[in-house]
């Protein structure tokens, strides 16, 4: 059997195997082994410190009874909807913006896309600045025009929509060179046709260019949606989940369960439930896409 | 001739190698001779360890210990915990919480001290024994009590006066009808400048061993949050702490956000501090000027009897990494002498565990000295420490989530707050069965 294996293993095969190898390994140690272990445990209780110990379905039946889980995951979703379309809206202007013949145009897509690749940390904490109630700037500038202090991170029912404009700054950029991208593949002679039919700009815009974009819509809204339930560093940094756990994330929650209270099995469990959800809601959201398209 | 060269030669690296193999045997057996001892990183604690490990290496010169302060982080308790993962745990430990013993414990991390002959002659012939009692962990004592730092109520007494009030609050209704006339805009901006009090508005879990956890032990007449091993802290007295606090932070006698530019209750901008006895060295060395009285905690108006509050005990204990039990108990026992006890009065101002501390005269003249910490002292007999319940840190948590909407942000009722808190505790405590 073994010799049968090593025969068909032949010199040349060696060879490839040879080139693949950093990845299998790579994908073996930080993705097959972590999976496998998280999935271990689930079914375990365990602090790093003691042993670990078989407590079956234990974590499941905490799952289903934690309430401040379903509380983490209706904030999410309240980022997911004001992130998402803010998103689509404002990369979609500037896009627009861009493909235009406007002056500058290189060093505008640099700059807008400059967010995109400084530390998430820094822009936090930059951000966390600009929103500070008492010194920072946004509240400098209400008040110079004679308006009231904004409570940009202090109030439970502003925090969550603050962090969702912090995060659509911070990732716009990449959504701009999506549509861009979408924007140069579209066909010029379906404009030249439609001008010489007389269609304005504006029915241009919704008879060709969005539908024509839809594609780049499907990619952008997943992922922003993985993106959106990944929400980490924000909450993480600005406000550490509150107040009164406004900003606590999915994420935010299973980094909690396991690194501030030890308790790294429960947090698997938290996030094998986060992966369902996940996959649950890509699926639903590209089901009605695909449907709306096909009508 | 050069077989013996060769000989000779042999012969010299073999005595060579057999002196070296002694030297290190013999280095190693000095240096195996030294114990760690961690304290906590506060510069007074640090200064009583420098003191007390420098006389325990001049009496002890065989057994050397090497003093480090416990590394900085948000908590000890996750050091150590780290430590013990790590198997990086020191011989000695003085900064031991009692909450965190079970976890400590489960991981392996100490020793039994009551294994040790004479632990039952020295810890009682030191401590009460109702009051040991309530440091073991099931059949064993794995820390040896250290010292206590009841939690009570500082007031500013200048501030009060220039409100009228002469009489110190020691209820809900005196502290609130204090506030009123205390919490004021003095240079007429439309911003309040001296405040009642004030609380860190975070929900970090261990600021409610500064507000909630000793105004609950103080109203219910000292009691904790588990009686019998059951959720027990759903009750009329929890409640009232939790009103108490929503209508100081509803009234605006406390501030929702974070004072900018220092401590306030040094700065003199508020008029009173839930503090322990190390405030009385702060506020020697920060505000000399500042006229202060300490009294317990406010409670409830119908309240009748002894206050108690938050002991917030700190006890030594040596971890299972040591290899030298016998020598680490030796030094445990030379950091809970009567002398040394002196000392941790006289440089950290905190009060050693002792059921002679106001009767030994070996005390005497340090509280004649030091009056505002026979205060303390008087109330180290009505203290309680926090529950041996598995999770203590997520189940203050809980109980900080609630406080936070209820006390500070005025959003649920005090009721059915602690309700909530009470049934995340519960989700807890089951989880851990």
């Amino acid at each position: 059997m073994i010799r049968k294996f090593l025969h068909k293993f032949r010199a040349s095969d060696r060879n490839s195997y040879w080139f693949i190898s950093p990845y299998v390994i790579f994908f073996l140690a930080f993705t097959a082994y972590p999976l496998i272990f998280s999935f271990i445990l689930m079914f375990h209780r365990w602090n790093i410190v003691s042993p670990m110990e078989w407590v079956g379905l234990k974590n499941f039946e905490r799952l289903v009874l934690d309430s401040l889980f379903l509380k983490s995951l209706g904030n999410t979703v309240m980022f997911l909807l004001i992130h998402i379309p803010l998103q689509i809206v404002v990369a979609l202007g500037f896009a627009l913006l861009l493909h235009s013949r406007v002056r500058f145009r290189g060093l505008f897509r640099a700059l807008y896309f400059l967010p995109v690749v400084v530390s998430g940390v820094v822009v936090t904490i930059l951000w966390q600045q600009l929103y500070s109630y008492d010194y920072g700037v946004l509240n400098s500038v209400l008040s110079s025009l004679g308006l009231p202090r904004m409570p940009w991170l202090v109030d439970a029912s502003f925090a969550m929509p603050s962090i969702a404009l912090m995060a659509t700054w911070k990732n716009v950029g990449i959504y701009i060179i999506l549509f861009l991208v979408g924007l140069q593949d579209i066909p010029s002679e379906l404009y030249e046709a439609a001008a010489i039919d007389g269609a304005s700009r504006s029915k241009q815009f919704f008879r060709i260019t969005l539908p024509m974009l839809n594609p780049t819509m499907i990619v952008i809204m997943v992922l922003s949606t993985i993106g959106g339930f990944s929400l980490f560093i924000e909450p993480y940094v600005m406000t550490g989940g509150g107040p009164m756990q406004s900003t606590l994330s999915g994420m935010l929650y299973i980094y909690n369960q396991a690194f501030y209270f030890n308790h790294m099995g429960y947090a698997a469990t938290l996030g094998f439930a986060l992966a369902l959800v996940i996959l649950a809601v890509v699926v639903i959201q590209r089901k009605v896409i695909e449907k709306d398209s096909v009508a | 001739m050069a077989s013996v060269g060769i000989k000779l030669h042999l012969l010299a690296a073999i005595a060579l190698f057999l002196g070296g193999c002694s030297d290190h045997r013999e280095s190693a057996q000095i240096s195996s001779m030294e114990l760690t001892y961690w304290p906590a990183p506060n510069p007074e604690e640090i200064r009583l360890a420098d003191t007390l490990v420098g006389v325990w290496n001049r009496l002890h010169p065989d057994i050397r210990v090497r003093m480090q302060p416990i590394p900085v982080s948000q908590s000890t308790e996750e050091v150590l915990l780290a430590a013990i993962a790590g198997k990086t745990t020191p011989d000695v430990c003085s900064n031991i919480l009692p909450g965190a013993m079970l976890e400590y414990t489960s991981a392996g991390g100490l020793i039994a001290l009551d294994e040790f002959s004479d632990f039952d002659s020295v810890a009682l012939g030191r401590t009460p024994k109702d009051v040991l009692e309530t440091f073991r962990s099931g059949d064993h004592y794995f820390q040896i009590p250290w010292k206590t730092n009841p939690v009570m109520m500082f007031y500013n007494l200048r501030l009060l006066e220039e409100a009228g009030i002469t009489k110190l609050p020691k209820t809900y209704g005196e502290y609130l009808a204090a506030a009123r006339t205390v919490t004021r805009d003095t240079n007429g901006d439309g911003q309040t400048d001296i405040w009642m009090g004030e609380r860190d508005i975070r929900p970090i879990w261990w600021q409610r061993l500064f507000d909630f956890f000793p105004f609950y032990i103080a109203a219910s007449g000292g009691k904790t949050l588990f009686e019998n091993g059951s959720v027990a802290f759903v009750n009329k007295s929890s409640e009232e702490v939790f009103q108490f606090f929503q209508d100081c932070y509803r009234n605006g006698y406390f501030p929702h956000t974070y004072f900018q530019g220092g401590d306030p209750f040094l700065l003199e901008k508020k008029a009173s501090h839930i503090s322990g006895p190390w405030e009385v060295a702060t506020l020697r060395k920060f505000a000399p000027q500042m006229r202060y009285d300490i009294v317990p905690v406010p409670v409830p108006d119908d309240y009748r009897g002894p206050v108690y509050t938050f002991g917030n005990f700190k006890n030594i204990a040596i971890f299972s990494t040591t290899r030298h039990p016998r020598e680490a108990w030796e030094f445990v026992k030379f950091l809970i002498t009567a002398e040394h006890d002196l000392l941790l009065l006289e440089i950290c101002n905190q009060l050693p565990i002792r059921g002679d501390l106001t009767a030994n005269p070996l005390f005497g003249d340090y509280f004649r000295r030091n009056p505002k910490m026979t205060t303390f002292a008087r109330q180290a007999a009505f203290t309680r420490e926090m529950d041996a319940a598995p999770d203590l840190k997520e189940i203050f948590d809980a109980i900080s989530q609630e406080y936070e909407e209820c006390c500070v942000y005025g959003k649920t009722p005090p009721a059915e707050a602690i309700r909530a808190a009470a049934q995340r505790t519960q989700l807890i405590v089951n989880w851990n069965k």
